[in-house]
């Protein structure tokens, strides 16, 4: 197994000249110096910016591909959300009208000649060619990894090739979608690997359209949001006055169900300040908006201020506190794109926040270290997701297709790139639960009523198709049959008196 | 929280009309910038461009994002000068994983869905059956990439003809792809489907060694009193370039009543040795292609993936492989460049109204978009238009 010696970290590095880097092929094609000539050890790579300077382009072109902000959000009461309907299939087209006469000949030969469709040449059963198929792919995807884990790209781009061929994300089998998502994560890595370039271009609007898609035939995103809900409302018990930090609240799909709790307490709501951290303003905005229009509808005091940075960028200032006020921060982890930033950082904001609750849900996989490590670990990670989604909708539906296409082929895509989702080379932490130990947080276990909320969102999934909750170690863990997928736990402030 | 059934369509679809077409074809865009900034060698700025491809790009995405990766992956393999090796081991792995069902469901679902490949066939068949009209033994060499699709309907033409059914031969000259065991089935099938017509028929299968321009009359055992029609279907761009009008001059020799020459409206040929050029027309006929197999498929469709994959296979070899490579590279022309060649020995045959009618029915039985144009000025023969713009070319001669 490969450590991560060979992992190319990119900090604050200078823009080096292209002319110095670059060689021609005949062709005019430059080609980066370290290809030509491949490196004996990693300090020979060529060092570029990480991040993209020339933004204008890149802005335009995110503005042309995005699509638009989608206004359904889940409307919920009794703390359970109510848009649990099947995603909406799109209008496939219909075929010709009538089969006209001159369509017979051929409809005859098909019925008459076709017949059962297995090949009589064939020495091998269908089952056996099958197997055999399914181990060839899973072999060269290992192989490639391994190539790629020790930057050998001419060898990793032949097999990425051959697997581009075998694949298909369309499959009934769950396991060739999931190598169909990794070629195409290794391909866009190969490509990372040879350009130098590591800083992702993320569109964010059509993230949100499938984070919400997901939420929809999947209970992971709920399981997140409910016990973490239930905890904050434990912590907050009693408080008139509270503040609640989402470190990545994205559309807010988490609060309307908190809200509805908190505005119906038996001793009146508490007034309510959300700092909502995030991507883009416009966003925070149109978030913060639906969030006061729902506050104000359930007659709570609500107050919404959005911060467009990540966690580890802000400055403590900008999150200032207000006396007598009990703090919440909750954090989804996920590896759609990085959302804290330099995680030191938001550990100091953390700490100097000293929240009454923090709480954290985290994904059972390596989001960092070296390339062979992430990449078994998600490839476990991902095939359970994936049978999931297979359990719930067949093979052809188009909104299951949205989903892996949409969203988690885009983590698949970042978990394998250079370093990891964070792709900056900032250094992140293995472990939040590890790191919040660490720094004196005390954790408060997961209480009865949170395991209640985790098994009513299951209901709402037939036990038979095998979600599986953990309970062990004062966390709560969803997963799929035996694999561990989110884990979700609450931390407080150690008092210091 | 207004309105949980508001239902968020995330595909957008090209044919939306208020679509500001600067979200449409971002690739395009970004695939000729590169292009241009290929030919003024300006590293940084490809250097850019590569990374925001790959960034957006995917196989398994809208149209623009398959485009992005096709394309990326051939400009990959260019750059590191292993075209013709990637090419080659591509060629191979589809060679062992696909079968015969295989390759037959995708043509069969992509003719039920698009008449790219039908139009071909009924406009080769109305004048293969007008041109040998009264002839008792027929002999048609078929040189196409169709998998025989096209003589069912032909066969049935024969069996409802108001005189006597004739007699049919036919010969289809296999080359790379067409393994031993696929044209075995083939024939099987065919032999049992003209006995059902009551057509007497023979099937054989002429085996050419490496490369179709080799191909001679001797090989195809021709008969004293037959009526022979030749077939190409896609079969004149697998000739190498400087042996095509060789190859034509050989075809004229067999005297033929007909030859049908049918082939996809695009050029690799006259820019071969420029890469930009070359690279552009690639882009403007693999967009086409492209969002006609989004339009005319399911979404999920495993078909539609095959066939893109094979596309990407011939973009490979147009923009990574020598122009001399592998002799695989199909070079393609547009009908007007054939018919340059075409007119050295032959001259066109015009299609009877029949024929065109037959063509317009069929059309009528896809979804809209799809229309005929007749050639004009330096060409014969006629088009398939897709959105007004001629896709594939269809026509006939006569020595």
């Amino acid at each position: 197994m490969m450590k991560g010696d060979f992992e190319v970290v990119h900090g604050a590095i200078n823009l080096v000249q292209p002319s110095e880097t670059w060689d021609y092929t005949p062709a005019g094609f430059p080609v980066p110096h370290h290809i030509s000539n491949p490196p004996t050890s990693p300090t020979a790579r060529p060092v570029l910016d990480g991040h993209c300077t020339n933004t204008d382009l890149s802005d335009l072109i995110m503005e042309q591909v995005a699509s638009p902000f989608s206004e359904a959000s889940p409307s919920t009461t009794n703390g359970f959300p109510m848009d649990t309907s099947a995603l909406p299939t799109d209008n496939i087209t219909t075929s010709p009208d009538e089969y006209r006469s001159r369509k017979a000949p051929r409809r005859v030969y098909e019925r008459t000649v076709c017949g059962s469709g297995e090949s009589r040449s064939s020495s091998k059963s269908l089952a056996e060619r099958d197997h055999e198929h399914g181990l060839n792919m899973i072999t060269l995807l290992l192989e490639c990894a391994v190539a790629i884990s020790t930057e050998n790209l001419p060898q990793a781009n032949r097999m990425l090739l051959e697997l581009t061929q075998m694949a298909s994300p369309y499959s009934a089998s769950c396991a060739e979608r999931v190598v169909a998502y990794f070629t195409k994560a290794m391909a866009s890595r190969v490509m990372n690997s040879w350009l130098g370039f590591c800083s992702p271009l993320v569109p964010h609007k059509s993230i949100l359209s499938a984070f919400q898609a997901f939420n929809n035939i999947s209970p992971f995103i709920k399981f997140a949001h409910f016990t973490a809900n239930q905890a904050i409302l434990e912590a907050l018990h009693q408080k008139e006055r509270v503040h609640i930090i989402d470190l990545d609240i994205m559309q807010g799909l988490q609060w309307p169900a908190l809200f509805h709790i908190l505005a119906t307490r038996a001793d009146g709501p508490p007034h309510v300040r959300m700092t909502g951290l995030g991507t883009s303003m416009a966003m925070l905005e149109e978030t913060g908006r639906q969030l006061s229009n729902f506050a104000r509808r359930l007659g709570m005091s609500f107050e919404f201020h959005p911060i467009a940075k990540r966690a580890g960028d802000v400055d403590p200032s900008m999150v200032p506190s207000q006396r007598g006020e009990a703090v919440a921060v909750h954090w989804l982890q996920h590896a759609l794109y990085d959302a804290t930033g330099p995680d030191r950082n938001t550990m100091r904001l953390l700490e100097l926040l000293a929240p009454r609750v923090i709480t954290l849900v985290e994904q059972e996989m390596a989001h960092t270290g070296s390339f062979l490590d992430r990449f078994v670990e998600s490839l476990h990670y991902y095939s359970a997701v994936f049978d999931s989604l297979g359990m719930s909708l067949p093979f052809d539906n188009p909104g299951r297709h949205r989903v892996e296409h949409g969203l988690l082929s885009r983590e698949i895509n970042n978990i394998l790139a250079i370093g990891g989702p964070a792709r900056s080379g900032e250094e992140k932490f293995v472990s939040w639960r590890m790191e919040l130990a660490c720094r004196g947080f005390v954790q408060m276990p997961m209480s009865g009523n949170s395991m209640a909320q985790a098994q009513l969102i299951l209901n709402m999934f037939p036990p038979s198709l095998g979600y599986t909750i953990f309970q062990g170690d004062g966390t709560l863990r969803l997963g799929w049959k035996e694999t561990r997928l989110y884990t979700a736990s609450a931390w407080t402030t150690r008092p210091t008196r | 929280m207004e309105n949980p059934n508001q239902h968020h369509h995330h595909m957008p679809t090209t044919s939306e009309p208020n679509d500001t077409g600067a979200t449409e074809k971002w690739a395009a865009k970004l695939l000729q910038e590169c292009a241009k900034a290929i030919s003024e060698k300006d590293s940084s700025k490809i250097h850019h461009l590569l990374w925001m491809l790959n960034e957006l790009a995917s196989p398994y995405g809208e149209c623009d994002q398959k485009l992005a990766f096709y394309f990326l992956q051939a400009l990959f393999c260019k750059a590191t000068e292993s075209g013709e090796r990637c090419y080659k081991n591509l060629v191979s792995v589809v060679e062992r994983s696909h079968s015969f069902d295989s390759a037959r469901k995708v043509i069969l679902e992509f003719q039920e869905v698009s008449p790219w490949t039908t139009f071909g066939h009924v406009a080769s068949n109305g004048a293969i059956l007008e041109a040998m009209e009264g002839e008792a033994k027929l002999h048609i060499i078929d040189i196409s990439n169709t998998y025989c699709t096209q003589w069912p309907a032909l066969l049935e033409a024969l069996a409802t003809r108001n005189d006597d059914t004739p007699n049919l031969r036919l010969t289809v000259v296999a080359t790379v792809g067409m393994g031993g065991s696929v044209m075995k089935e083939i024939g099987h099938r065919m032999e049992k489907f003209a006995r059902l017509m009551g057509v007497p028929f023979e099937f054989q299968v002429v085996r050419v060694a490496t490369r179709l321009g080799e191909l001679k009359e001797e090989h195809l055992g021709l008969q004293e009193d037959e009526a022979v029609a030749v077939n190409c279907v896609g079969a004149l761009r697998r000739v190498g370039v400087e042996e095509r009008n060789d190859f034509l001059q050989m075809l004229r020799s067999i005297r033929p009543k007909v030859v049908t020459v049918v082939e996809e409206e695009v050029d690799f040929t006259s820019c071969r040795s420029e890469f930009v050029k070359c690279f552009e027309e690639c882009l403007r006929f693999y967009g086409v292609f492209f969002e006609m197999l989004e339009e005319s498929f399911a979404p999920t469709s495993n078909e539609r993936l095959m066939l893109e994959r094979e596309c990407s296979r011939s973009i490979l070899s147009v923009l990574a492989c020598d122009q001399n490579g592998g002799g695989d590279c199909e070079r393609r022309e547009k009908g007007s460049q054939w018919c340059a060649r075409l007119m050295e020995g032959f001259s066109p045959m015009s299609f009877s109204d029949d024929a065109i009618d037959d063509v317009k029915v069929l059309l009528k039985r896809y979804r809209s978009g799809w229309s005929l144009l007749p050639a004009e000025g330096d060409a014969s023969g006629f088009y398939l238009t897709w959105k007004d713009e001629p896709v594939v070319w269809a026509s006939a001669w006569k020595p």
